[in-house]
């Protein structure tokens, strides 16, 4: 064993880690709170039960709220990789000078504060109908969505080597089954990687949705706000161990097929 | 080349309009979605900022001239001066660390930083109100190695209010640092060695200048973040904790007064976008995003 003398190097290596330690640890302090028997919230937990996740599972209003967040975020994904693929190929397209004032233009929804994006959104949905709708709520947080797909698919397009398509329709090839064979399998890992993450954001978002969801379109994050605001009921605590679980789960799967595809890529060259 | 001749100019010319059609009509959906439900919104709110009875910039100077609003504002840039500050300093050795680890515990640390970004702020704010409350495990920790007698009020205070939000927003600052790490050429850290320069003179003088950009970056993205949140304060302060945010909020559902709702959303944003004019005069911020 080499003993480490106390250098500056290993203080602000330890204090480095306490600081990623403290980056992760809170986060999950919701989950002992959610499986404590009693009906306040204890933590540790005095005696383990998953009776509360009954009770939400039981509960219509939670479970409205779960089924409207899975509609929303689904439909923001369509949205966000629909437009934000199609901007991305036209980047592409771009003189380089031009695009960083494109990709800059598309950004932009997320250097505006989101508190005024929402009551922007609250003006004017309710003079056109959206307000309190579930096409409402994901065309608002397309606006979110739409910049890490751009981001995603564009840097996939970047490895992407011009001159195959060149080829493909020098050979003969319409532009539409160049696109389906050379361009989409290459774009395919930043689609995928910008859609989890637009799901995810969408998922998660809660000040627009604050004030576009009405009571018709409440959401998952909503309906927690609403309640965490009045008390701390363990219930709450299984709303957000179910917000969490689906992330940490939707962040693994990204992970892990990402480690697949470095590793099948490096095994074919 | 000359067997094309004839034609080339002309059909030439036919590709290249055909080939500009086609990129607009890529930017076409993104056009027409960040115009109607982007631009036009936007332009709404600011319109609607000079709607107030008694003229104009009625609304802007009811803002301005009077000591309550002025306070909010002064809160929350104080609010988001303190919160950059110590998010650029623990970001600093955190980044460092990333750099320094390898393996699994390189994978460990990065994605300490990465899950946060994914996880729901409300979740995360939600878990802090369940440690810092009187009966919480952080209270319970406090009193049982004796450091207070009684339950501290961590919640619903200026306390609660930094420690939630320094946490909601440190991810951010940690990735622009990482990343300008990477790019230091070790050369000139051993050149420095070499040449007998202590530890502490090639830090100064080699490692931390080359490293401010990435601070600036991460600080800059801190300060934008915080300055219009909304959630974490509104969801761990107290009722003098109030920022720009909630004020926005307040005069939207509360007092139904959109124009003052409309103005101080507008300055919000004419104080973001001074600070990323000046910021972005002395780093790229771009590349710092596209690292992310």
């Amino acid at each position: 064993m080499k003993r480490y003398k106390p250098t500056p190097q290993a203080a602000a290596q330890i204090f480095g880690a306490a600081v990623l330690a403290f980056l992760v640890m809170p986060i999950f302090a919701v989950v002992p709170a959610s499986v404590n028997e009693a009906s306040f919230i204890k933590i540790p937990p005095e005696t383990l039960s998953l009776k509360w996740y009954g009770a939400f599972l039981e509960d219509r209003g939670w479970m409205i709220a779960l089924f409207n967040s899975l509609r929303v975020a689904l439909l923001t994904t369509a949205i966000a990789l629909f437009i934000g693929t199609l901007a991305a190929l036209g980047v592409e397209r771009l003189p380089k000078r031009a695009r960083p004032f494109v990709i800059g233009a598309v950004l932009s929804p997320l250097i505006v504060p989101v508190i005024m994006i929402s009551i922007a959104l609250y003006y004017v949905t309710r003079s056109i109908g959206l307000y309190g709708t579930v096409p409402g709520l994901a065309l608002g947080h397309a606006l979110l969505c739409v910049p890490f797909v751009l981001l995603n698919v564009s840097v996939s397009l970047q490895r992407l080597d011009p001159n195959l398509a060149r080829a493909a329709s020098g050979l003969g090839a319409r532009p539409t089954y160049v696109f389906r064979t050379v361009t989409l399998p290459a774009i395919w890992p930043g689609l995928a990687s910008g859609g989890v993450f637009a799901f995810v954001l969408s998922f998660d978002e809660v000040v627009i949705s604050l004030f576009i969801a009405g009571y018709s379109a409440k959401t998952l994050p909503v309906k927690l706000w609403e309640q965490i605001r009045v008390e701390f009921t363990p219930v709450a605590a299984v709303a957000s161990t179910v917000i969490l679980a689906f992330t940490v789960l939707l962040f693994i799967a990204t992970r892990m097929s990402a480690r697949k595809r470095t590793a099948s890529s490096e095994r074919s060259q | 080349m000359t067997w094309a001749a004839p034609s080339r100019g002309f059909r030439g010319r036919d590709q290249r309009l055909g080939r500009a059609v086609m990129t607009f009509m890529l930017f076409l959906p993104a056009l027409i979605f960040l115009g109607i439900w982007f631009v036009w919104p936007l332009g709404q709110l600011v319109v609607l900022s000079f709607q107030y009875d008694g003229g104009a910039f009625a609304a802007y100077h009811e803002l301005l001239s009077s000591e309550v609003f002025r306070t909010v504002f002064v809160n929350t840039l104080k609010l988001a001066t303190f919160v950059t500050i110590v998010c650029a300093i623990l970001a600093y050795p955190a980044a460092w660390l990333l750099t320094r680890i390898k393996g699994f515990w390189f994978s460990v640390g990065l994605y300490c930083i990465l899950v946060p970004f994914w996880i729901s702020i409300l979740v995360r704010t939600f878990s802090w109100m369940l440690l810092l409350e009187r009966n919480g495990p952080v209270n319970n920790i406090l009193m049982s190695i004796g450091i207070t007698d009684q339950p501290l009020k961590l919640l619903f205070n200026d306390f609660g209010v930094y420690l939630g939000m320094v946490h909601v927003l440190l991810p951010y600052a940690v990735l622009p640092v990482y990343s300008s790490m990477l790019k230091v050429d070790h050369r000139l850290l051993q050149a420095s060695d070499s040449l007998g320069a202590p530890g502490r003179t090639t830090f100064l003088k080699i490692f931390l200048p080359l490293t401010l950009p990435g601070v600036t970056a991460g600080a800059t993205f801190v300060f934008l973040l915080s300055l219009g949140f909304f959630i974490t304060p509104a969801l761990l302060g107290g009722p003098h904790n109030l920022t720009a945010a909630m004020l926005i909020d307040s005069f939207v559902n509360e007092r139904l007064v959109w124009p003052l709702a409309a103005a101080a959303s507008v300055i919000l944003l004419v104080i973001v976008l001074v600070v990323l004019a000046v910021t972005s005069r002395f780093v790229s911020l771009g590349s710092s995003v596209v690292v992310k």
